[in-house]
């Protein structure tokens, strides 16, 4: 079975955001800086609903804020 | 150590929890010979209730003095779920234990005499024991959480 992992861009997205803080963005997707802090470290998949929020705050679509990548069996890649 | 406003609260509440029902059971225990559950015993158990609430109360006045509160978010929310599912689990667990125990030791008083007594006293704090016990088992899967993240 293959697994599959979520990864993001919210760290580079603020950056290139003129470095916009965690703050900021914590306020305009409406969560705490800490969840903001989680989903940086992969620490935390945020629903749908808040995926979507952040990707509209830095005006991108989803798939360029948050990635599925799955590895199968054998270990290889499989995005 | 950063830690959150939800973990700081959390941290407050098991600490307060374990010194007041520490020195609570610590009580019971001196007492266990007891058979009833008395004035005294209720009364006891009602101080230690007050005490929770107070610190509960001067330690998050302090806290939100010190830090601004956060509103809850999706993340802990979800945490919180997590942590209540293991806390019914445990507390599932501690009331089937004790009707066990209860039926236990009526059917060793029918069969022949014996010096296993549940009383009263004893099956009030032994239920008390798994409420918080689950209480506390809500508060440490928290703290695991919101330190390990959920994945």
């Amino acid at each position: 079975m293959t697994k599959g992992r979520i990864r993001n861009n919210v760290r580079r997205l603020r950056f290139d955001r003129s470095e916009m803080t965690q703050q900021e963005l914590a306020e305009k997707v409406g969560v705490t800086r800490q969840t903001v802090i989680a989903i940086e470290q992969d620490k935390y998949s945020p629903s749908l609903e808040v995926a979507f929020r952040i990707a509209r705050v830095f005006g991108v679509p989803l798939e360029a804020v948050f990635q599925y990548e799955t590895t199968g069996p054998d270990g290889n890649d499989a995005r | 150590m950063d830690l959150s406003y939800q973990e700081k609260s959390i941290l407050g509440s098991l600490l307060a929890m374990v010194v007041v029902y520490g020195y609570y059971f610590a009580a019971v225990l001196r007492d266990a010979g007891r058979p009833e559950f008395d004035g005294g015993s209720l009364t006891r158990l009602i101080l230690a209730v007050i005490a929770i609430i107070v610190i509960e109360i001067v330690y998050h006045i302090v806290l939100a003095l010190e830090s601004k509160p956060e509103p809850k978010d999706e993340r802990d929310i979800l945490i919180e779920c997590k942590a209540y599912r293991n806390a019914y689990f445990l507390l599932a667990t501690g009331a089937f234990l004790v009707i066990a125990c209860v039926i236990m030791a009526t059917l060793a008083r029918e069969a022949a005499p014996t010096r296993i007594i549940v009383t009263p006293f004893i099956t009030v704090n032994l239920v008390l024991l798994f409420m918080v016990l689950a209480e506390l088992m809500k508060f440490l899967t928290q703290l695991f959480y919101y330190r390990q993240g959920l994945r």
